[in-house]
């Protein structure tokens, strides 16, 4: 299916104003809200055939938090949603797809982001003892 | 005095002890030089089994809590003990120790005692991979055996004597019996690596899945030991071959005794190393079908044909 | 029947790199599995928040260190994307060069290390001898066996003695290791007890493959139909004859059979690439600053798809680098591949998937 075609149903169904960028390489970065984000996920394996998830990108900017799910069927299509710091927490996407389960624990475990309804396990990579912040959160470079 | 002696020879020197053990040592070096001929490798030195050997005794002799220490001192030597106990009967070179009717099935039932002991030390040595390797060796043994017993009666019912000794003279009146009994043949050397847990049949250490094994906790001395009682078998095993399908030391020419038979004893080493460069690892459960369907068959038949054709 | 929990790892003659699967063991039977990552974790994506660009080269490379080449290309390239530099032609070339042999001696390092671990050490010898001529050549051409350091941002830095007969010589060695790996190729269709070992264990249907998004020939040996360096060419894979390798069966025997395949193919792009290499430059110049800007960079890695995130605040330091390494969901399939199996049959399954862990861990 054609990219063009993609955003269309993505507009239609979940976002009507919705942004669009391209990046360098040719990546389609679709701006959501998170309550935006799993019903556009749903059309996206239902109605658009897009089901492969790259992986999911945690970024704290300092400003708010950042997260990117990279898609590829063909053409890479990233979806982007803003989560306010201090209350990182957006519905998990494992029931859709269940290879999301690495990514998403990943990210919990560097930016400390809770999945909604991700059942709770332990560290992926952390070691066991970890305690500290989350790695990737600004507060732990400034330090 | 000199039956003391003749006897103490015999039990420390030749065919005993101090044969077996330079005869372990170079079967092992040979086995090796050859299959990393076949891997395109160089192969070790000829010392190295003896190096290798010496520098395992001098290490660390741990096992692990719980593991009972006198069982696991005394399984490699029980094993060790009764492979030397089974040479005694075997024709080497044309001596055999002692001889009477009967003796195949002492040899065959000694031959059996170093694959039990395998599996005890798995589970003397607590561990799970010991554990596992023990149970691996049990099904294994399960599998293999009765095969490899039916297969090596055929050449007694043949010659109509249980004696080894008298099946090699046997075998010089008359004709080799690989060549009259090949699936015999076949049967007792997959029977043997099944015994010798070569490739493809060395499911019970399979370094891949479960380590080493029942040998997996046994470091120093006590692996040193195994590792000679494992030898020792191999070269037993052999020379047991060679005896009942090779002709043992006699050529129907009149050659050297000593010469043909550690020729035919370096066949039978090629034979099974070039066996181990061949094949992958085999699965326990298809050794299992391997041993029931095809190789228990096989060797009632070669029984029944060789029923009929006894004189 | 009791259960043992026997453990897999951290250390394991199977594993070449640490990882832990717990596995509880009902007699000869795998009832359940636990995997534990992240030993090998050395905290990269942080790491290279305090390292400018050109640094940063260096400890990307580390990530892996089998597939070191790509990991600096998908980097290089999405630097370059930012900066918006072209890259001239003949870099792109030798690009392409490196990445196939890195498939090839990859691929070959991970079938040796498949037949070790089936009980076939003769395969195992007999296979790495052949990455032996791979890795020669690698080291002809930049210099290192594993880590070559050939790229740059902008292009690539190889050895300067390197000319065309130095590239007619490896075309020669490429054709001469030919024959090898079509026996590799027979022995794979045709060696009994291989096929006994891998064949019907590991089973993962295309289904399964897409939900878990399994990448790379995992993927391709249960019929999904997508390989990066034909539906998104990137370096000068556009001009290059791809042929792209798929196999029904999803066991562990047809990933085996893809990978195989995939070398001679990697070796059939060699000679294109080496009889159509361009003259030219190998670097462009490079500007100073990354402007600020973020870019998604994909390539084909022997083990499947690599894709790095780079987002730049306008300083010398990247701002943030996330990595997704191809092995990471082939891991994640590992909970389903181990359910209800032979223990027997645990060293196919995880020799099946090609592992890395060092890229999975980063």
């Amino acid at each position: 299916m054609d990219i063009n075609d993609v955003l269309r149903i993505l507009k239609e169904r979940c976002a009507p104003q919705l942004t669009v960028r391209t990046l360098p390489l040719g990546e389609t970065v679709v701006e959501l809200t998170p309550e935006q984000l799993r019903p556009a996920v749903e059309t996206l394996i239902g109605q658009c055939g897009v089901c492969h998830l790259s992986t999911i990108t945690g970024d704290d900017t300092g400003r708010e938090i950042v997260l990117l799910y990279h898609f590829w069927e063909g053409v890479g299509l990233t979806l982007r949603v803003l989560l306010p710091r201090e209350q990182a927490v957006i519905s998990t996407l494992i029931d859709l797809i269940p290879g999301a389960a690495f990514y998403e624990r990943e990210v919990t475990e560097m930016l400390d982001i809770m999945f909604e309804w991700h059942p709770m396990s332990t560290h992926l990579f952390l070691p066991d003892d970890w305690h500290s912040d989350a790695p990737l959160r600004k507060q732990v470079q400034d330090a | 005095m000199s039956e003391l002696i003749r006897s103490l020879v015999a039990w420390l020197i030749f065919p005993g002890f101090g044969f077996l053990f330079v005869c372990a040592l170079t079967v092992e070096w040979i086995d090796r030089k050859l299959l990393a001929r076949f891997q395109g490798r160089v192969g070790p030195p000829w010392y190295q089994p003896l190096a290798d050997w010496i520098k395992l005794m001098g290490k660390e002799d741990i096992l692990p809590v719980g593991a009972s220490e006198w069982v696991c001192a005394a399984l490699p030597i029980v094993s060790l003990a009764a492979s030397l106990t089974a040479v005694l009967y075997i024709p080497v070179a044309g001596h055999t120790v002692s001889a009477f009717e009967g003796d195949l099935i002492v040899v065959l039932f000694l031959l059996s005692v170093p694959t039990l002991a395998y599996f005890l030390a798995g589970w003397a040595s607590v561990g799970v991979y010991s554990l596992l390797g023990g149970n691996r060796s049990l099904l294994q043994y399960l599998a293999y055996e009765v095969p490899f017993l039916t297969a090596l009666s055929s050449p007694a019912i043949l010659s109509g004597s249980w004696s080894i000794s008298q099946i090699v003279e046997w075998q010089m009146r008359t004709i080799w019996g690989a060549l009259v009994l090949p699936v015999g043949f076949g049967i007792g050397v997959i029977g043997l690596i099944g015994k010798l847990k070569r490739t493809p049949f060395d499911i019970p250490k399979a370094k891949s899945e479960i380590v080493a094994g029942p040998l997996t906790e046994f470091s120093g001395r006590k692996l040193a030991l195994w590792r000679l009682a494992i030898g020792v078998q191999t070269v037993v095993g052999i020379f047991l071959l060679v005896n009942l399908f090779l002709g043992g030391s006699r050529l129907s020419i009149v050659l050297p005794v000593a010469p043909v038979f550690a020729l035919k004893s370096l066949l039978m080493v090629l034979l099974l190393s070039t066996i181990s460069a061949l094949y992958a690892r085999l699965r326990i459960d298809q050794l299992s079908d391997l041993g029931w369907r095809v190789l228990a068959p096989l060797a009632l038949a070669q029984i029944a044909v060789t029923v009929w054709i006894a004189p | 029947m009791p259960k043992t929990v026997v453990p897999i790892g951290p250390q394991h003659p199977l594993l070449k790199e640490p990882l832990s699967f717990l596995l509880t063991v009902e007699g000869e039977r795998v009832v359940d599995s636990s995997l534990r990552l992240g030993y090998v974790y050395r905290g990269i994506e942080r790491l290279c928040q305090d390292r400018n660009y050109t640094q940063n080269l260096h400890l990307f490379e580390r990530v892996c260190g089998i597939c070191s080449y790509v990991h600096t290309l998908v980097y290089c390239q999405g630097v370059e994307a930012l900066l918006g530099l072209q890259v001239p032609l003949r870099a792109q070339y030798l690009r392409v060069l490196m990445c196939e042999l890195e498939r090839i001696h990859s691929h070959l390092l991970w079938l040796g290390v498949l037949a070790e671990n089936m009980g076939l050490t003769t395969i195992f010898m007999y296979a790495w001898r052949e990455r032996e001529t791979v890795l020669d050549i690698m080291e002809e051409l930049s210099g290192g066996r594993v880590t070559h350091a050939a790229n740059v941002i902008g292009g690539v830095r190889l050895n300067p003695k390197v000319d065309q007969t130095t590239f007619d010589q490896i075309a020669a060695r490429l054709r001469g290791m030919v024959a090898q790996v079509e026996e590799f190729q027979d022995m794979v269709l045709n060696e009994r007890t291989l096929q006994a070992r891998t064949q019907g264990v590991g089973l993962l249907s295309a289904e399964q493959i897409r939900r878990y998004c399994v990448v790379g020939p995992t993927a391709r040996a249960s019929g999904v139909d997508v390989d990066l360096r034909r539906d998104a060419p990137y370096a000068a894979y556009d001009r290059l004859n791809v042929r792209v390798i798929t196999h029904q069966a999803g066991d562990v025997w047809a990933r085996t059979l893809v990978r195989v395949q995939e070398v001679l193919v990697s070796m059939q792009v060699c000679q294109q690439v080496l009889s159509e290499m361009p003259a030219g430059p190998l670097t462009v110049k490079v500007p100073r600053r990354v402007p600020t800007g973020e870019v998604v960079s994909r390539a084909e890695a022997p083990r499947g798809e690599l894709i790095y995130y780079l987002r730049s605040d306008g300083s010398d330091k990247p701002a943030r680098v996330h990595i997704r390494t191809p092995t990471l969901p082939s891991l994640a399939t590992m909970g389903e591949q181990l359910r209800n199996i032979n223990t027997a049959d645990v060293s196919a399954v995880l020799s099946g998937v090609d592992l890395c862990i060092a890229c999975a861990d980063r």
